[in-house]
């Protein structure tokens, strides 16, 4: 029996009982013309993907487990003590209320604002082209120059902003100053920069809805009301998933802003998961603790995705 | 043919890739090899990869320096590596631990107990030996800074003492003589309670106070009311101690009955307030003067007034240090013995406004060149550093002491309960160590 040979010829099947396990595996281990272009095109982004994007992420489970100050050698084992440890620090779950709190300040309000301006550029006024551009300038921008120029204009002694609200009679808390509105401002701020991305993936969505679809509920004497709720946002229901995911996403990730804007402050009221992550990491060199909360926020973004799709219900049948 | 053409096609990708993949390896080998040029011949050229922050205004003063150096020395070329502090801290720990480190780099000197007791930074005590650094023309602060455990590991790179700075005309305004700022703690809340005014939205600070990413204040104020955050031999904390709290009572007293200052702020907010002359006073180091002089501000320095506690401010130092795996150890205290010599540091002051980091120069007529790296000289004596020798000291900052100070000017907790909580906290940080 020569099955399982390596280098056996395409085409060339050996007989008998065994012919269709063979085949199979032949045809697993050689791949087409086609195939191997792919593999070989692929390689090169593989390769640094799996050096610098897999493994580290893979190490990193590894070092949740272990004690490792970034400032030497030898990594401890620790079993499960780093977790434990997470368990008890107030300041984690400080930073958990806090992300949840951005989360839930951010992701409703900005796809509602950003959903509301779609359907108004999707109208097609004159100018919608000017304005989409307008509103998507502040995505393209940095986040650490956006952050300093906001901070700039909230400072509530220099600031321009709070200089003609006070011309205008109203008084403007000390806003990163202080530990109640300090969040606030970072969750406008954030809000005030993506919803043009939003909006973009919306509109998108809403060019792709069939104009019969409208023309026939109107037929059926469907009021605007209905036709928004019963044709619109149902047929975006795919566009809108994806834009609740990949918001609360990243705003479970928040960290530029935060740390341009308030640094965790005042008295850790803005202080994020992953803020707190780079504190203990790099700031304080404790990595494999860093680790191990890293962990801990991939597990809690991970379930709340699988929420997500089950809540829309995103199955084959869809 | 035309199969074969195609073939030879696909293989001009292939090789190409491979190239690709190549250059890239040996880029990445290339630059953790090259510094492994045997170094010990005097004759030979000799290149040393020096790392640090100094991307502020006084950037061209140091790289200045490194250029004078490099005349000096024709066969030792400097490679410096400038970026920001926060990205060189994240990665200069794990650079020194896999043997890819500079051969001198810069940090804070509170970070050189952490980095001395990881064994990532070589001891200089040779260099002190062979008189290539006299410490008897050190300041005396600054001597036990540079050491950890008995050893020395770090040359001062610069020497820094905070001053209060204060706005003339906000004086002359408030009545109060701009040639004679207030000397004593008494004299100093009077003087910050005239100049504290709030009408409608219009605010005017009396003395702005950072309390955090800043240089340190709270300290200093805690000093000059006799108490301390750390005792002397480093191993309990005065936090909950009685003159600790009066101090802090006092201080925080005045910022949240009577409106001196906004809380929360950071050290670039304070600056901002008193360069926008919304703000009378600020204590901060002589990086600021020439960016206030350039602002038309008209303005002095002054010692910061003595409180209970004698005079007192803080000190701050930025200390040159060897990298372990450094293979031109000669060249390295070279460097450090040139920035540390008389002429170097006469340079460095003048052009910089920081007072030299030796004492036998406060009386050169080449100093006067720049009035305030004078001025700053003469508060060194009482200098003090602030968390100096402790392993945890950026941990003892950030996660202890200023969250106390914080809470407190929030309102979250009385003066005592919250000093009690905080000195709980930091003695069992302390005896982990």
């Amino acid at each position: 029996m020569d099955y399982g040979r390596p280098g056996l010829p395409r085409g060339a099947r050996p007989e008998g009982g065994s012919a269709v396990m063979t085949s199979l595996r032949t045809r697993k281990f050689t791949p087409n013309r086609q195939t191997k272009a792919a593999i070989l095109f692929l390689f090169p982004s593989a390769l640094v993907l799996v050096l610098f994007v897999f493994w580290p992420i893979v190490n990193s489970l590894w070092l949740s487990f272990h004690h490792w100050n970034l400032m030497e050698a030898d990594r401890g084992f620790a079993g499960f003590a780093n977790y434990q440890e997470l368990m008890r620090d107030e300041r984690f779950w400080n930073s958990v209320v806090n992300t949840v709190y951005y989360t839930l300040g951010t992701v409703p309000v900005c796809i509602a604002l950003s959903l509301g301006l779609a359907l108004i550029c999707n109208v097609g006024l004159k100018g919608t082209a000017f304005f989409k551009s307008v509103y998507f300038l502040p995505v393209i921008t940095s986040f650490a120059m956006i952050s300093i120029i906001w901070g700039f204009l909230m400072d509530p002694d220099i600031g321009l902003l709070s200089y003609y609200m006070k011309r205008l009679g109203f008084h403007m808390p000390d806003m990163l100053r202080s530990t109640k509105w300090a969040m606030p401002a970072v969750i406008f701020v954030a809000i005030w920069k993506n919803i043009g991305f939003n909006m973009v993936i919306l509109l998108a969505g809403l060019k792709a809805i069939p104009v019969s679809l409208y023309e026939a509920a109107r037929l059926d004497g469907a009021g605007p009301f209905q036709r928004f709720a019963h044709i619109t946002l149902a047929s975006l229901r795919h566009t809108l998933l994806f834009v609740v995911i990949i918001s609360v996403i990243s705003s479970f990730q928040v960290f530029d802003q935060v740390y341009v804007m308030t640094r965790g402050g005042p008295l850790h009221s803005t202080e994020t998961i992953v803020y707190y992550i780079y504190h203990q990491g790099l700031e304080l060199l404790n990595m494999g603790y860093a680790s191990s909360m890293a962990w801990l926020l991939f597990l809690v973004i991970f379930v709340i995705t699988i929420v997500q799709l089950r809540i829309f219900r995103f199955d084959q049948t869809d | 043919m035309v199969k074969s053409a195609r073939k030879s096609g696909k293989w001009w990708a292939v090789v190409l890739i491979l190239a690709f993949l190549a250059t890239a390896f040996l880029a990445a080998c290339g630059k953790s090899g090259g510094s492994g040029s045997d170094g010990s011949n005097a004759g030979q050229q000799i290149t040393l990869t020096f790392w640090n922050g100094f991307t502020g205004p006084d950037r061209p003063a140091y790289e200045a320096m490194v250029d004078e150096f490099m005349k000096a020395h024709p066969n030792i070329k400097v490679s410096m590596d400038i970026q920001p502090w926060d990205t060189l801290l994240a990665k200069l720990p794990s650079s020194l631990v896999s043997g890819n480190g500079p051969d001198i780099a810069a940090f804070n000197s509170n970070l050189i107990p952490q980095y001395a007791k990881a064994g990532n930074i070589l001891p200089l005590d040779e260099l002190y030996s062979s008189k290539g650094i006299d410490t008897s023309v050190l300041p005396e602060s600054l001597v036990k800074q540079m050491q950890y455990d008995g050893k020395f590991y770090g040359a001062p790179a610069n020497f820094a003492t905070l001053m209060m700075y204060y706005n003339k005309d906000l004086f002359a305004a408030a009545g109060l003589d701009p040639e004679k700022p207030p000397a004593t703690w008494d004299e100093w809340t009077e003087a910050i309670l005239k100049l504290t005014k709030k009408d409608g939205g219009e605010n005017q600070y009396g003395f702005v106070i950072a309390d955090h990413a800043t240089i340190p204040n709270w300290p200093i104020l805690i000093w000059g009311g006799g108490g301390d955050i750390v005792s002397e031999d480093r191993k309990s904390s005065l936090l909950a101690d009685p003159k600790t709290i009066e101090a802090v009572r006092k201080w925080s007293d005045l910022v949240i009955h009577h409106g001196i200052s906004p809380v929360n702020l950071t050290g670039a907010e304070a600056d901002k307030l008193f360069q926008t002359g919304k703000a009378a006073m600020e204590i901060t180091g002589p990086w600021m003067t020439p960016g206030f002089t350039e602002a038309g501000l008209h303005y002095d320095v002054a010692p910061i007034p003595v409180g209970p506690g004698g005079p007192v401010t803080l000190a701050d130092s930025v200390a040159l240090v060897a990298g372990k795996d450094t293979k031109h150890k000669e060249a390295v205290f070279e460097f450090m013995k040139f920035w540390n010599s008389k002429e170097a540091q006469i340079k460095l002051s003048v052009q910089s406004g920081f007072p030299p980091a030796r004492t036998d120069l406060a009386d050169d007529p080449e100093l006067a060149k720049n009035a305030f790296a004078a001025k700053f000289a003469t508060v060194a004596a009482d200098a003090r550093f602030y968390l100096g020798g402790l392993e945890k000291a950026n941990q003892i900052d950030t996660d202890i002491f200023i969250p106390a100070i914080q809470a407190i000017l929030n309102g979250q907790g009385s003066v005592e309960d919250v000093l009690q909580d905080a000195d709980r906290k930091l003695n069992e940080l302390l005896k982990g160590n």
